[in-house]
């Protein structure tokens, strides 16, 4: 659980522009071995692109990203099954069930953990019924769980979430976090997530992030930024991610 | 000797105050009141952590911190103990440990505009009622 060791996760100078719009621009940004950082930003900021630049699913127009220490362009079978992800949507292969969706995803990882999966689903409210129906079927609360189960099945070393709780009820988001203290955290897994609820981010994550403007512009131990700054969690986010031009002069 | 669960603790999210410190406040106050025995073990790391879904490193923390305050002591292979010659700390000491909380009150009273009269009767009855 130490953060000590070369990076995980390593960005240089990362741009990435949609038509006019750069939506990263010039990013840096590093994360150690068993850091949970969580990473903030306002709607819009760019939290989701960066999040899949860091996984090698968007090109970028300039810059680098190294997972393990390789290119991501060029990222191995055995650093991509290190990996797991938690996307903000989840819509890929809806209309396999639980079951069978489980059952594609383990054959191509190696480390594949049977009884986490059962433990999970069973926590989790996947009965026998819905076990079998189409994921296309399901709410998104329940396709939010499968999606976490999913991604943690294989006991990652680097878990990135984006908005991985936006679908769930407190009691789930409780669960949610339980696991990520008990299965997760314990095991120094390096976890990277984006989410708005921040009193969820202030239990679990040690660093925190703020995206904006295309760069991280603020990074630190949570504990640390709050106590320098004398501010809740909610005033340090308004604070560091309003527009200047919005900011009203005194 | 008893064991106290996790459940002894409370935190509060929203607050300026990170959550490793109120850990820490809380202890401190629960070993000043005379909660915590000199002695009684602590719950663990992963006992708390569970029980509050908070980061067990932040829970390590509030620990590390207590270890260098001489509130708990470590012992090798059975966790955290309370320290202390089993001497509850004289009450102006106790007194001093509330003072961060009544700051925090009395901020917010003033922004409401409460007159002290107001408010100390509030504290008052509040005072007698159960825990």
């Amino acid at each position: 659980m130490n953060t000590v060791g070369t990076p995980i996760v390593r960005l240089s100078s990362v741009a990435k522009r949609f038509g006019e719009h750069a939506v990263l621009d010039g990013l840096d940004w590093q994360i150690l071995p068993g850091q949970i950082v969580g990473l903030l930003g306002r709607n819009g900021a760019g939290k989701s692109t960066l999040l899949e630049c860091m996984l090698g699913l968007r090109e970028l127009d300039r810059g680098s990203v190294t997972l393990f220490g390789e290119d991501v362009a060029a990222l191995s079978e055995a650093a991509r099954a290190r990996i797991g992800y938690v996307p903000q949507k989840t819509d890929l292969f809806d209309w396999l069930t639980p079951d069978q969706l489980l059952d594609y995803f383990k054959a191509m990882y190696p480390r594949w953990n049977d009884a986490k999966v059962e433990g999970l689903l069973g926590r989790w409210g996947f009965g026998a019924r819905l076990r079998r129906t189409p994921v296309k079927r399901l709410s998104g609360g329940e396709q939010q769980r499968l999606a976490i189960i999913r991604a943690l099945a294989h006991d990652p070393d680097l878990l990135v979430l984006d908005e991985p709780v936006s679908a769930l009820d407190p009691l789930g988001r409780r669960d949610f976090l339980r696991e990520l203290v008990d299965g997760v955290i314990e095991r120094g897994t390096t976890v990277v997530f984006s989410t708005h609820i921040l009193s969820d981010l202030e239990r679990v994550a040690f660093d925190l992030a703020f995206l904006k403007e295309g760069r991280i512009v603020l990074q630190g131990q949570a504990d640390a930024l709050l106590e320098n700054e004398k501010v809740s969690l909610e005033d340090l986010f308004i604070r560091t991610t309003r527009d200047a031009a919005s900011e009203v002069a005194p | 000797m008893p064991n106290h669960p996790a459940t002894l603790f409370s935190i509060a999210t929203g607050s300026a105050e990170p959550i490793y410190r109120q850990l820490v406040e809380q202890v401190r106050r629960l070993a000043a009141g005379g909660q915590l025995q000199p002695g009684d073990d602590m719950p663990s790391v992963r006992e708390i952590a569970q029980a509050l879904a908070v980061n067990p490193m932040t829970v390590s923390k509030a620990y590390g911190l207590l270890e260098m305050e001489g509130v708990l002591q470590r012992r090798r292979g059975m966790g955290m103990v309370v320290a202390g010659q089993g001497l509850q700390a004289p009450s102006a000491d106790r007194a001093e440990l509330l003072r961060p909380t009544l700051e925090r009150a009395a901020r917010e009273a003033r922004q409401l505009e409460l007159d002290p009269d107001t408010v100390l009767h509030l504290f008052a009855t509040i005072l007698k009622e159960a825990p």
